[in-house]
């Protein structure tokens, strides 16, 4: 390493580990260890089998809606449109909060409120508890607050003889059952109707039904009656705190918000500085936003406005919470996770989070928030567990309100917990293998020659071959793995080894060139380099049919994908700069129009990925030279659609041979291609429009395979039951081919259904369109 | 006509959030809807305290009795408490959403539609508003600080509901089991006290 790589390595250390994540952390009481959540999540039939059934509901309802309103009322109020809008004004609140902090504070106060501005959780707490004290109050009713939850005020209320009653159906009886709400909006989506009515039946000591939910519901009014009328304090949070007039903005849906924040003498309203807006006309975007993102309702029943006392006597009190928050205002990332209007839709559709529930895929705050917003409120040790089950997909930022970039904000607490934890020492090893070209190059090619016992000369890692060395140490893990999936065996003749004179750069060059030849550089990724040149050798071979001139870097190399996707910055930063330089060099010598790239995953790490990293690492000139060749740089079904077939170079299609029954095609969207790069139409307009092929749409086509990159390794239950599910909505459809363009999926694809004897072929769309060519 | 079109859709808008629409030409027709509703077996109304003071709508009152509905002024949330019925007014319904605005810095106003099993609403089709954004108007209007500032506000879209077991959907928690309301075309007898833009697109139009 040269001395200014050193510096430049160092500088990036430094960076990584950026400190203004933790402060004084405090303590959570009875909160279990992560492994013990996650255990448990699994182990609870029930509630995923609630959690897949509301998430494909709650998606159709949610787009109904989204799509009606903007039919009726125009783009204005589309649902892009309506999140820009809020996203707007969230940055303008977070950008300006001092301003709008002292003018909240002024109008509040004017109104006749009294504001109090809480550091910790421990002021917040105290300041509450003392006002109770002060006024002789001994009984508290509470309508949902989350930041109650994050500063366990319950708790510390009621160490101090204070009762606290949840008055939402959902928290009181997670309340009654010592739970923690496991859904920030549906607080008990984990508990079946039977467990409700045990619950009730035992807090009541009254038999409730165990069916019957309309009488469940019913016991909750008749219980907390009398709560309502003699508390001596009603707590709220707050969805929006209007700078303009000093009002506070509830959204609820039972009717006890209205009461808890009218009936008592005092009502204390607690909320995060993050809940701040400038104006009434941002509080109407969010509404629009709020109940069709959290749960696919056009809008709450009960939506209430209160600017200060109603009433002589009447105190309202409204504790502004830090408790983090300048932190993450501070910091250029994670300030844009303070836009947050808590919706749960990236619970609401994560893949993994159905699986495991809220108790495990977070910490008090569940869903992809849940895993970015932790480490500032509870430490970064509380996100550690729960930001590993992360799968990746990107599937969150599509349907956030206010655009925040829930994957790499995981990303980067990942890294953090790296830079704080270090990596488990399996890790460390193959990205150190990885990061080094000619190392790994002899890994694999020894690999290739040395792994028959488990592969039987099979292109598959199975585990009937496996289980005879399960005794061996090491060997058993690996051996559990393949149980439920095959793993890939490595190539004898990677790709690198088939491509003869297409290695040599400037031939392109040096040969000439005819006007309307274009000129391609091939990026394969190591996957299909090592474990599917068969697929690599599809794309060439659709390329040179339509006319191109592909060049392949010999010098090719993995994108550090893996690394970077297990927070390893160092060596995720090692393979980024080799593989810029690379690409450059290869643009160079060869004068390609493009580089194309046929995994999906890869183009996102060369284009968006580095970009952020760079920019994390304040590497400028990387930076830019990134964004440059990012222009130059297509997936290859774009490329296809958008080049190829558009510039009318592909060639005719072969016709059917005599006795071949034409197939029916079923297509997954691969995360990265559907989420980050924006294709959903484009691979179904080549299989149906050009190849002419019949496509049976499966169910959740755009849901997560769960191979999720390493996450398939560390939680391999998630990944297999998510597998599963995704094999059996393929198979539903009756479709023989399964069909994707993204290698990492077809790996997990492949695996499956050869572990299971599935009766599908999965391939590459390449291998697909390739197969037809005449 | 624009009326109906914006009534036609608030009243989907608030059926779908488990609420009824009607259409009163006048206080009698609204005064027919209310007696004949069977929440009104009991004969038995909440009005909000000075209710038969309030423009323009007191001169309900006289009606209701005249059918020999029981009025009764709302006064602590024990009277108010599951009583059968309740009767408030709005000052806004917003066609996008299907709800009704509400302002009331009495306690006693409030509780009617807080406590009550079914609401019944008030509104005059001059208050029918498209969106959303005229909310935030009022809103602002509402709220400037003075003796006339209005505290406590809600826009109210429904009964109270609740999906929180099993996401099973249930009408009436602690609020209200049904909400009614009555957009009335024509409130007040006196067209002094009826100056909408409603009215003078009517006006316009004979």
């Amino acid at each position: 390493m040269s001395n200014k790589e050193h510096a430049q390595a160092n500088e990036a250390q430094t960076l990584i580990s950026r400190p203004g994540i933790a402060g004084p952390i405090p303590a959570v009481h009875d909160m279990p260890p992560f492994a013990e959540r996650l255990q448990r999540g699994l182990e609870d039939e029930n509630m995923h089998r609630a959690l897949e059934r509301f998430a494909p509901s709650w998606r159709q309802s949610r787009q109904a809606l989204f799509e009606a309103t903007a039919a009726e009322y125009g783009s204005d109020y589309s649902f892009v449109a309506l999140r820009q809008r809020l996203r707007a004004a969230k940055d303008e609140a977070i950008a300006h909060q001092q301003e709008l902090v002292a003018r909240f504070k002024e109008q509040a106060t004017a109104a006749g409120a009294v504001v109090y501005e809480a550091r910790s959780a421990e002021d917040a707490n105290r300041y509450i508890y003392e006002l109770c004290r002060r006024k002789g109050i001994t009984l508290v009713v509470k309508s949902k607050t989350m930041v109650s939850e994050e500063i366990e005020l319950n708790h510390y209320l009621e160490e101090r003889g204070i009762k606290a009653v949840e008055t939402d159906l959902g928290e009181w009886v997670a309340q009654l059952d010592h739970e923690r709400p496991s859904h920030m909006v549906m607080p008990i989506i984990h508990k079946t109707r039977q467990q409700v009515g045990e619950v009730l039946s035992r807090a009541t000591g009254r038999e409730i039904s165990r069916e019957n939910v309309a009488e469940q519901v019913a016991v909750i009014r008749r219980e907390h009656r009398q709560a309502f009328l003699t508390a001596g304090m009603g707590i709220s949070g707050a969805n929006a705190l209007i700078a303009e007039s000093g009002t506070v903005m509830l959204n609820t849906n039972e009717g006890n918000g209205r009461m808890v924040t009218s009936l008592p003498p005092v009502h204390v309203v607690l909320a995060g500085y993050d809940k701040l807006l400038p104006t009434f006309a941002d509080a109407m975007t969010q509404i629009r936003l709020l109940a069709r993102s959290a749960t696919g309702q056009p809008m709450t029943s009960y939506t209430t406005f209160i600017t200060g006392p109603d009433r002589p006597g009447k105190e309202v009190h409204i504790v502004l919470l830090d408790n983090g928050r300048s932190a993450m205002r501070a910091d250029p990332r994670f300030k844009e996770a303070l836009r947050c209007i808590r919706c749960a839709a990236c619970a609401n559709i994560c893949p993994p989070y159905q699986q495991v529930g809220g108790h495990a895929f977070g910490y008090i705050y569940s869903g992809a928030i849940g895993l970015v917003v932790t480490p500032f409120h509870h430490g970064l040790e509380a996100a550690a567990g729960p930001q590993s089950l992360c799968v990746s997909c990107n599937a969150c930022e599509t349907v956030c309100p206010v655009e925040i970039p829930l994957p790499s904000l995981i990303l980067d607490v990942r890294s953090r917990v790296v830079a704080s934890e270090g990596l488990p020492w399996l890790k460390r090893l193959i990205f150190g293998v990885l990061a080094r070209p000619r190392l790994f190059d002899l890994f694999t090619r020894l690999a290739a020659l040395g792994q028959w016992p488990a592969t039987r000369g099979t292109p598959y890692v199975r585990y009937r071959y496996l289980r005879l060395f399960e005794g061996l140490p090491g060997l058993r893990p690996l051996a559990r793995l393949t149980r439920w999936r095959s793993l890939p065996a490595f190539a004898r003749r990677p790709l690198r080894d088939r491509i003869g004179a297409r290695a040599n750069l400037a031939a392109a060059r040096q040969e000439g060139r005819r006007p309307d030849e274009m000129t391609v550089c091939y990026f394969a990724g190591c996957m299909t380099d090592r474990l599917y040149p068969e697929m690599g050798e599809a794309v060439i071979q659709i390329l040179e049919r339509c006319g191109l001139r592909v060049v392949f870097p010999r010098a090719q190399h993995c994108c550090g994908l893996p690394a970077l996707n297990s927070g390893d910055r160092q060596h995720g930063l090692a393979m980024a700069r080799q593989t810029v330089r690379m690409l450059e060099r290869a643009l160079d010598e060869s004068g390609a129009d493009y580089i194309v790239c046929a995994s999906t995953s890869c183009v996102v790490t060369l284009i968006q990925d580095y970009l952020r990293l760079f920019e994390d690492l304040q590497l400028q000139s990387w930076l830019n030279r990134t964004r440059a060749l990012a222009g130059r740089i297509m997936d290859f079904t774009s490329f296809l659609l958008r080049v190829l077939v558009a510039q009318q170079r592909l060639p005719a299609l072969r016709r059917l041979r005599p006795g071949e029954t034409a197939p029916v095609v079923t297509y997954h969207d691969s995360c990265q291609s559907c989420n980050c790069l924006g294709l959903r139409t484009e691979a179904r307009q080549v299989i149906r429009d050009v190849l002419g092929l019949e496509l049976r749409e499966m169910r959740d086509s755009d849901v997560c395979c769960g191979f999720g990159g390493s996450t398939s390794i560390e939680h391999p239950e998630i990944a297999e039951r998510l597998l599963e599910r995704k094999l059996r909505h393929a198979e539903e459809t009756g479709a023989t081919l399964l069909v994707s363009d993204n290698p990492g999926c077809l790996m997990h694809l492949r695996g499956g259904v050869d572990a299971n004897g599935r009766p599908l072929r999965v391939l590459h769309l390449a291998q697909l369109v390739a197969e037809y060519l005449a | 006509m624009k009326s109906s079109a914006l009534f036609a859709q608030f009243q989907s808008r608030l059926s779908a959030a488990g609420g009824v629409a009607h259409w009163a030409e006048d206080l009698a027709q609204a005064a027919e809807i209310i007696a004949t509703h069977p929440a009104l077996a009991e004969q038995r109304l909440i009005v909000p305290p000075a209710f038969a003071a309030c423009q323009p709508w007191g001169a309900l009152l006289p009606l209701l009795s005249a059918r020999g509905i029981r009025l009764e002024e709302a006064m602590t949330p024990e009277h108010v408490a599951d009583a059968p019925a309740g009767l408030s007014c709005a000052s806004l319904a917003i066609a996008e959403t299907g709800s009704v605005f509400l302002a009331d810095n009495a306690l006693a106003a409030r509780i009617v539609g807080m406590l009550t099993l079914t609401h019944f609403v008030l509104v005059s089709a001059g208050q029918l508003v498209p969106l959303l954004d005229e909310a935030a108007t009022l809103l602002q209007t509402l709220t400037r600080p003075g003796p006339q500032q209005q505290h406590y506000i809600s826009l109210v879209t429904g009964p109270s509901r609740t999906a929180d077991i099993e996401r099973t959907l249930t009408i009436g928690v602690q609020g209200p089991r049904a909400l009614c309301v009555i957009v009335v075309a024509t409130p007040a007898s006196d067209p002094s006290l009826f100056s909408s833009e409603e009215a003078k697109d009517r006006d316009n139009e004979q």
